[in-house]
C-alpha cells in the first residue's frame, strides 16, 4: 500500500499519508499555503495517519491539481526544514557575532575594571603603537654613528649564523 | 447548524476560542470536548442568513481561520 493516497470528491480533495512520512510543521506549512485557495481540515485517520482535506473556494476548480500541488509543496516544506535544521548552529554562531560586533566598543567603566599591569600589557614587538615621530624621527650625529655601527654588527653576526 | 471536529493533536484550542470570538458577529458556536477532539457547533445567525452568507461557508471559514492561528501559534512558539 502506498503511504499517500488521494480520495478525490465533490469540489474536495482527501489527501491521507503516514504521520512518519512528514513533520507535523511541514503537514501546518503546506496548509498554509493552501488556507487562501481552499478550506483546509486536519484530522486523524486511523492509527498514525493524518488526514488533509482540501476544499476549492472557487467553484469549478480542479481538485485534484491541487492534490498534487499540496504533496509538492508537502515535499518543499519538509525539505526547507531539513534545511534549517542543518545550518541551525552557523545561522547562530553568525548572529552571536554579529549582536557581538553591534554592541561596539567596551566602555570606560569596561576599561577601568581590566586587569591591567605590567605583566598583562599589551607587547608591541613589530611596533606598531609606537608613533611616527618615534619611529622616523631623524637621529643625531652621534647617535647616527652608533646606529650604524650596530646594524653593521648584527649584519656582521647575522653572516656568521648565515654560513 | 454544522458541527466542526478538530483533533487536539492538530489545533490549538486558544487558536479555536479566538476564531469562534472573531465571527460571533455572524454565528453562535457552542464548544465542547470528545474523544480527543473539539467540537463546535456553529449555528449562523439570522442576520447573517438574511444578508446571504451561506452557513456552511461560515463554518468552513471558521474552520481555516482556526487552522491558521493554529500554524502562526505553532510557528511563534504556541502550543499546538
Amino acid at each position: 500500500m502506498s503511504d499517500m493516497s488521494f480520495h478525490l470528491g465533490e469540489g474536495s480533495v482527501r489527501i491521507e499519508f503516514d504521520e512518519g512520512l512528514y513533520p507535523k510543521d511541514a503537514i501546518y506549512g503546506a496548509a498554509y499555503v493552501f488556507i487562501d485557495r481552499c478550506w483546509v481540515h486536519l484530522d486523524r485517520a486511523g492509527d498514525r495517519r493524518i488526514q488533509v482535506t482540501l476544499k476549492a473556494k472557487k467553484p469549478g476548480a480542479d481538485t485534484q491539481i491541487y492534490a498534487g500541488e499540496f504533496q509538492n509543496e508537502l515535499l518543499g516544506q519538509a525539505w526547507r526544514l531539513r534545511i534549517v535544521e542543518e545550518n541551525k548552529k552557523l545561522v547562530e554562531s553568525i548572529t552571536a557575532r554579529a549582536l557581538g560586533g553591534a554592541a561596539g566598543p567596551p566602555g570606560l567603566d569596561e576599561l577601568l575594571a581590566m586587569d591591567i599591569g605590567e605583566e598583562t600589557a599589551f607587547e608591541d614587538p613589530l611596533g606598531i603603537a609606537m608613533s611616527w615621530e618615534e619611529k622616523y624621527k631623524k637621529k643625531g650625529k652621534g647617535e647616527g654613528a652608533k646606529a650604524e655601527a650596530e646594524d653593521a654588527s648584527e649584519g656582521a653576526s647575522g653572516g656568521e649564523k648565515a654560513s | 447548524m454544522i458541527e466542526l471536529r478538530f483533533h487536539e493533536e492538530l489545533y490549538d484550542g486558544f487558536a479555536i476560542d479566538e476564531a469562534v470570538k472573531t465571527y460571533a458577529a455572524y454565528a453562535t458556536a457552542e464548544l465542547s470536548r470528545d474523544g480527543g477532539a473539539y467540537i463546535v457547533k456553529v449555528t449562523a445567525k439570522p442576520e447573517a442568513t438574511s444578508e446571504g452568507i451561506d452557513e456552511r461557508v461560515l463554518s468552513a471559514e471558521l474552520a481555516n481561520y482556526a487552522l491558521g492561528l493554529t500554524i502562526e501559534r505553532a510557528r511563534a512558539g504556541g502550543a499546538a
